[in-house]
């Protein structure tokens, strides 16, 4: 079964001097976002940018798959934690995706959990969307009491 | 320019089917989105999910792309409006994938004729960061329209 996702972005002017804005997301659970070069590319200053958005998609991603694979191995996760980091080079583009997970999961030890990270960064969709192009690392850390 | 870097922090709780998780910005830009398998798969019911912060990022990154290569050809646009379309499907033997990125744009360019404007947008398709990211494993399709303007059609 298909899903279908929609957002809508304008910009004005040229690249250096003009804006845009993230108007809406088909869900409404953002939006407006305002979104610059300068702020891409520079200082954030607050603002949003594709690349933070890729790696807002793929810390989602990967948490979901994470959870699953965790889930089918038998040990649910509690709790999990991640981070995505999107690296841009100039004159090269979008070239990693750097994911840090830290996770409490009852019943698992270290090497499954690290083994169960690697699959879900290797399968999740958004990775499957990466893959072609980008570098996707994972490193992951067990905090068990 | 240098190497840019940005990240992004969700936190998960539960197992897949009945758990949730909530997507923050590195920036600040929004946080505590909430998201879950179902809001993802089945119907948003106000729930953001990574396909369409996908959406979100392709309509802005074309949006500059555009902005870019209309600038340098002597037409900057007064507005370009870029609506993205992200499909995930289920393809056999290989689980969830996302297939395809349909981008809708309309700009006001003034000064510039209907046959170079097809042709800046190639341009900048090509030159979308976000459009070369996905390219070698999902469709992108764009349709564009010239609306108004001095010269437009």
């Amino acid at each position: 079964m298909a899903t279908d996702r929609r957002a809508e972005a304008t910009w004005q002017g040229d690249l250096m001097s003009g804006s845009g804005t993230i108007e809406s997301v088909g869900s409404g659970a953002f939006g407006p976002l305002d979104v610059t070069w300068a702020s891409r590319a520079e200082e954030p200053q607050g603002r949003t940018s594709p690349e933070e958005l890729i790696a807002a998609a793929h810390a989602a991603c990967f948490s979901m798959a994470f959870s699953n694979v965790l889930a089918q191995a038998g040990h649910p996760p509690e709790h999990l934690a991640t981070t995505a980091t999107v690296t841009f080079e100039p004159g090269t583009g979008i070239t990693r995706s750097a994911i840090d997970v830290e996770g409490s999961v009852p019943g698992i030890d270290e090497e499954a959990f690290r083994a169960a990270a690697e699959d879900a960064k290797d399968n999740c969709p958004v990775s499957g969307a990466l893959k072609g192009n980008v570098e996707l690392s994972v490193t992951a850390r067990l905090r068990n009491a | 320019m240098p190497r840019l870097r940005r990240s992004a922090d969700v936190v998960w709780e539960g197992n897949v089917a009945r758990g949730e998780g909530h997507i923050s910005a590195g920036t600040g830009a929004f946080t505590g989105l909430p998201y879950s398998l179902a809001t993802r798969i089945v119907a948003p019911a106000e729930a953001t999910s990574p396909e369409e912060l996908l959406a979100a990022a392709h309509a802005s990154c074309f949006g500059m792309s555009l902005a870019t290569e209309l600038a340098s050809g002597g037409t900057p646009p007064e507005r370009v409006d870029v609506t993205c379309t992200v499909t995930m499907d289920e393809v056999q033997g290989r689980g969830h994938l996302i297939v395809d990125s349909t981008l809708q744009v309309t700009a006001r360019v003034p000064g510039i004729d209907g046959d170079s404007f097809q042709q800046v947008v190639e341009q900048a398709d090509e030159g979308c960061s976000m459009s070369a990211l996905i390219r070698a494993s999902a469709t992108i399709s764009v349709n564009a329209r010239l609306e108004g303007g001095d010269d437009g059609d």
